[in-house]
């Protein structure tokens, strides 16, 4: 039992800004009032629901390929000690497992959905996941360029195809689908891509990346799925995909979806040198269709490692760099591929995406709408957000920012005319209460009586990022995690997952088409649920849960 | 008046001093030097659990014993210098900056990985991954000088940059594997797959190499660099040949795999 | 700096109509490689399975794989590596002399014919074995063919992979990677993961003697490792959990049997190509799992004061050693 008092109190779900309230939590949820337990005094301070990142890569077969490619990032970053009751880590481009539980509960984050899951690994995940202390987590199945769905599509066969969908989103244990690049992974499985919308995939008679889109949201639809498609566009990272992008928003219209790190899809321009910042047309797009949301993607100056199910734009960035380059192909599913990659200020393709990413956050204009995020790992790592916050608070600090880019970059971004500055109110929409929405996590992101009891709380600070990289208490399920720096606690978080309605034929529908593309037993294909520790059902939207 | 330590206690395990470095020494007392944290395994002692400790506030540090079982001294020091009656553990003036470090006795692996500057001489033998980079990193030593008068293990000079390593003994395999830049004297030879997968950089060797089969040679010449580099190395007692009437160098291409444009002079001396 | 291209073998069995084996012998070391993986398979790519495929073997001798593939590369002992760096050359059209191509008892013919049939193949897949990982160069011989999985790219889909010995390798180094950020080759001495293989790889602290204690687990280093670490095996105490008698529970001053893993005992396994794969016990027994034994061993140590006063130690480090 706790109560926080007096501090000032940012509940964006409830509509609460800045007043000063008491919270009472009691066995994990806000309740209405607690007798004796400890009383935390926030007199002067600043009360957030803790931050739910919408989009990152923290477990799985890609990050744990990018942890062993990068052992002198490790060698530099920060290590946590081990202690008796406290698990050793790194921190860094791809924190270890127990890092990020501490990395992320450090900064008051207290929910993290992990955005990319093959199925054939997702017991990887899970074990992955169970290491990951404090945070609640929910994972995302890679769809768009599953082979056995898209044959579905590609012969017209919708109702099957959603059954499939369903079916592989239960046998991942995952709480949701994700789409990369629809048809260009399964297209780089012949070291091809998929960069037009309306054109047919390599291998595939009919069947397009916009009919997967459209389809593939349908389905989401259909199933009820409280997060709806997840969307890495086609054409991440190209100049000129601006036009892919609004391509993609049109065959959505109408449906419910997220779209993933719109920073990398918002380029104009012809080729590299021409490569300039298409943010208000796509902004402009969102503006005026209040149903999708999205999160940032925003680049941060610095070391990081990229990692995406989008093989073959890694095998490019490759081929750019010179650096390393690690890809792993999963059987009938994805792909996936890293490459260690450093952002800098005076390359004017990073200056373009580094101020990309900014302008989305603060041209699209409903904080609901578009959430704080860095693809982490790929344009920053999480721990930094703190320094995205203070660039959205602070206009003079991104005109200080500024300075730093080449000349070459007028005319390129907007970034230098855009005077909004966030206020503590539309942070709080943007890394709790908007994303825990767009998720479907009526508990998370809220402070209302019978949510979840996660909380942040800052000391007032000049100095934003300093305040938000360093909050004062960190509370999760109502446990005190972080007090004046220090961790206190490492409680195991929870999973979410979800089990939509499903043709009880659809295994024998499945079994022969898997074994024929599989190396693995059909029975032992589906992670068991015993798999899955503090696993909780989430419902799937207009029906009761099967 | 330098600070001495004199190993007085024989390591089990591996004990871990990165203290013994001129920067941590030069501004502490007598007590607090020996009170310095040692890692001897997982234990942590002071450091004068296992040495004599004479002497304070100095940059220079003279160490007696067999330190084989010592890493990390000199690690990232930028001054001062070093000096090791006895053989020495791993990492050796890795990631140092200046300063000088001189070893009376074998070295182990990894001396002057990622250096920065400064100068490391050892009078014995040494080991594998000289003025290297750590695994994963993309460059060894960025710049300083590395002499060893006797033999080497595998890997000297992997992925450096800058910089000078001269062995005078014979090196194994890999010498200046994945080489950026820099300079790698062999006076004794080595062993295979020198300069295997080399993007710049050189490496000159006194005595006939076994080449990988994607250098081609290119002419027989004295080049002048080699004179002026003959009188740098000089200083430290280290005679190459140049002067057209003793002999040649032949200059090899390569790696062509990479493709990388660095160099093998080997030395052709007229008979 | 190359990297690793890889993919799992569902990949190899659907697409595959180029394969490598370099450096080992599948015929006798992985029976049911080429059956359920790579030679024999029929996919809806490759309808006609094996007669769809080109099989290469690269090998110091000829082994009973041989008789699988179509094409026989008898390298010299000790010149994979050379080998190895002239495709690399090749493939970029660059020069190398006949005499280094023959030197690696090979033609010009054969290597041309080999890079050509390379470019030209849809999908190849390089899988390699101890033969290369485990002979002169090491690593470096692996790393050799990573990097020339990784350039082939630049013509044609290619991927590597190397084939694993006996026990879960693979799953430990998964898992290691997750909980440390490093593979193998760690020290907790610090109370944080260091990484340096070669100085703390388990073999070379063995021969160095740098441990006052082992404890082995899914691994019989008594039978594979070089006398002076098997020696120092011996003066320590050593600890060792097997479901067998084996050369090291024998010098051993402590064996615990334990129930073998997927037959009596479950977990998850992790295959060569890291795919997670469930282990389902057929089977009882009457010895405890590993993991049991494990977990009594840890409680038993937490039930000791920790080794470190309280507050001694900073909760994170921002610059390492």
């Amino acid at each position: 039992m706790i109560r926080i008092t007096g501090g000032r109190v940012y509940d964006p779900a409830n509509g609460i800004n800045g007043e000063v309230r008491d919270l009472c939590m009691d066995g994990g949820s806000f309740v209405e009032s607690v007798e004796g337990g400890r009383t935390i005094d926030a007199t002067g301070m600043i009360v957030f629901p803790g931050g739910v990142d919408v989009h990152t890569h923290v477990a799985g077969g890609a990050i744990n390929f990018a942890r062993a490619m990068t052992p002198e990032d490790h060698r530099r970053t920060q290590a946590f000690i081990r202690t008796k009751t406290r698990r050793s880590g790194l921190g860094g481009m791809a924190p270890t497992t127990f890092a990020t539980g501490y990395l992320y509960a450090g900064m008051g984050w207290t929910t993290v959905n992990e955005a990319a899951v093959p199925v054939l690994s997702a017991r990887h995940t899970h074990e992955e996941l169970a290491d990951i202390p404090i945070v609640d987590k929910t994972t995302l199945t890679l769809m768009a360029n599953n082979e056995i769905m898209l044959d579905q599509l590609e012969n017209g066969e919708y109702e099957r195809a959603k059954q499939v969908v369903a079916w592989y989103i239960w046998a991942a244990k995952s709480y949701g689908i994700k789409a990369v690049n629809p048809g260009g992974v399964a297209a780089w499985k012949w070291g091809k891509d998929a960069k037009q919308l309306t054109s047919p995939i390599e291998g595939y008679s009919k069947l397009t990346p916009g009919t997967i889109v459209t389809q593939l949201a349908q389905i989401c639809e259909d199933l009820g799925l409280p997060h709806p498609i997840h969307l890495h566009c086609n054409n991440l990272g190209a100049p000129g995909n601006i036009s892919t992008t609004i391509d993609t928003l049109k065959h959505l219209e109408g449906r419910r979806a997220h779209i993933a790190h719109c920073q990398y899809h918002a380029y104009g321009g012809d080729d590299w040198d021409t490569m300039c910042s298409e943010t208000a047309q796509l902004a402009d797009y969102f503006n005026a269709h209040p149903g999708i949301t999205t999160d940032a993607g925003a680049v941060l100056f610095g070391d990081t490692v990229t990692i995406t199910a989008d093989g073959p734009w890694q095998h490019l960035l490759y081929k750019l760099t010179g650096r390393k380059w690690g890809n792993l192909d999963v059987e009938n599913e994805t792909s996936c591929g890293i490459v260690p990659y450093t952002y800098r200020p005076s390359n004017l393709v990073n200056a373009v995406q580094w101020a990309s990413g900014l302008e989305l956050l603060l041209l699209i204009q409903d904080p609901w709408q578009v959430f704080l995020s860095t693809d982490h790992p790929n344009g920053g790592c999480f721990w930094r957000y703190p320094e995205i916050i203070k660039l959205l608070m602070c206009a003079d600090f991104r005109q200080e920012c500024l300075k730093q880019l080449p000349d070459k970059i007028k005319g390129k971004i907007r970034l230098a005319e855009i005077d909004r500055e966030y206020t503590l109110y539309e942070i709080a929409t943007s890394m709790s209460a908007g994303p825990a929405r767009a998720l479907g996590m009526p508990k998370k992101g809220n402070l209302g009586i019978g949510s979840d009891a996660d909380v942040v709380i800052y000391e007032e600070d000049e100095d934003v990022e300093r305040m938000f990289g360093h909050p004062r208490y960190v509370l999760k399920g109502g446990e005190v995690v972080i007090e004046d720096g220090e961790i206190r606690e490492t409680p195991e978080g929870r999973e979410f997952l979800i089990k939509p309605a499903c043709d009880p034929g659809i295994d024998d529908f499945m079994r022969p088409l898997f074994e024929e593309c599989y190396t693995m037993s059909f029975e032992n294909y589906p992670v068991e649920l015993e798999r899955i520790e503090h696993a909780e059902f989430a419902d799937c939207l207009g029906s009761t849960r099967s | 008046m330098p600070v001495s330590f004199h190993l007085k206690r024989q390591p089990e395990v591996p004990l871990e001093a990165e203290v013994l470095s001129p920067d941590r020494i030069c501004q502490l007392s007598n007590e607090e030097i020996r009170s310095l944290t040692v890692y001897h395994g997982k234990r942590q002692l002071p450091l004068g659990e296992f040495f004599d400790v004479e002497g304070e506030r100095s940059n220079e540090l003279e160490i007696h014993g067999n330190l084989a079982k010592v890493r990390w001294i000199g690690r990232a020091m930028s001054q001062g210098s070093v000096t090791v009656h006895g053989g020495v553990g791993m990492h050796l003036g890795a990631y140092m900056s200046g300063g000088q470090i001189e070893i009376h006795g074998d070295a182990s692996d990894w001396i002057g990985a990622e250096m920065k500057n400064g100068l490391i001489r050892v009078h014995g033998n040494a080991g594998g991954q000289i003025g290297a980079a750590y695994r994963g990193a993309r460059a060894g030593m960025k710049n300083g000088t590395i002499i060893v008068d006797g033999s080497a293990g595998l890997e000297v000079g992997m992925r450096m940059r800058r910089g000078t390593i001269v062995l005078g003994g014979p090196a194994r395999d890999f010498t200046g594997l994945q080489m950026l830049g820099g300079t790698i004297v062999l006076l004794a030879g080595a062993e295979i797959r020198t300069g295997a997968w080399m993007k710049r950089g050189t490496i000159i060797s006194l005595k006939p190499l076994t080449m990988m089969p994607t250098f081609t040679p290119a002419t027989d010449y004295s080049p002048t660099f080699v004179n002026l580099y003959s009188k740098h190395l000089s200083l430290f007692g280290v005679q190459l040949p140049y002067a057209a009437a003793d002999g040649r160098y032949r200059r090899y291409a390569g790696d062509s795999s990479v493709p990388g444009k660095g160099e093998i002079l080997v030395w052709q001396p007229n008979v | 700096m190359g990297g690793k291209v890889s993919c799992t073998l569902g990949e190899v069995k659907q697409r595959a109509d180029f394969i490598v084996y370099w450096g080992g012998n599948p015929a006798e070391c992985h029976p049911r490689h080429f059956t359920k993986y790579t030679l024999m398979q029929k996919s809806k790519f490759l309808p006609r399975g094996r007669k769809d495929r080109t099989m290469v073997l690269v090998d110091i001798r000829e082994t009973k794989s041989a008789k699988a593939s179509d094409i026989f590369l008898q390298v010299r002992p000790g010149k994979d590596f050379e080998l190895i760096t002239i495709l690399r050359a090749l493939i970029k059209d660059q020069n190398v002399s006949d005499e280094a191509i023959a030197d690696t008892g090979l033609t010009r013919e054969v290597l041309d014919d080999l890079v050509q049939r390379m470019k030209s193949a849809k999908f190849g897949c390089m899988f390699f074995g101890m033969g290369l990982s485990m002979t002169r160069g090491k690593h470096m011989n692996s790393a050799a063919l990573l990097t020339l999985a990784a350039e082939m790219n630049a013509f044609t889909k290619f991927v590597a992979m190397p084939m694993r010995g006996h026990g879960n390798v693979t799953g430990a180094d998964v898992m290691m990677r997750w909980q440390t950020g490093y593979p193998f080759g760690i020290t907790f001495n610090r109370g944080y993961p260091r990484y340096n293989p070669g100085e703390f790889s388990t073999v070379d602290v063995l021969v160095r003697g740098d441990c006052d204690a082992a404890f082995i687990i899914g691994a019989d280093p008594g039978g594979t490792m070089p006398q002076p670490a098997i020696d120092h095996l011996k003066r320590i105490p050593t600890i060792v959990l097997d479901p067998h008698v084996t050369h090291t529970s024998k010098l051993a001053r402590v064996h615990i049997t334990t129930a073998p893993q997927g037959i009596a005992a479950p977990g998850t396994a992790y295959r060569m190509d890291e795919v997670p794969l469930p282990l389902k016990p057929p089977l009882k027994s009457p010895y405890p799992t590993d993991e049991y034994v494990v977990r009594r061993i840890n409680e038993a140590i937490m039930a000791k004061p920790f080794w470190l006063p309280d507050g001694s130690q900073p909760q994170m480090l921002t610059a390492q050693v």
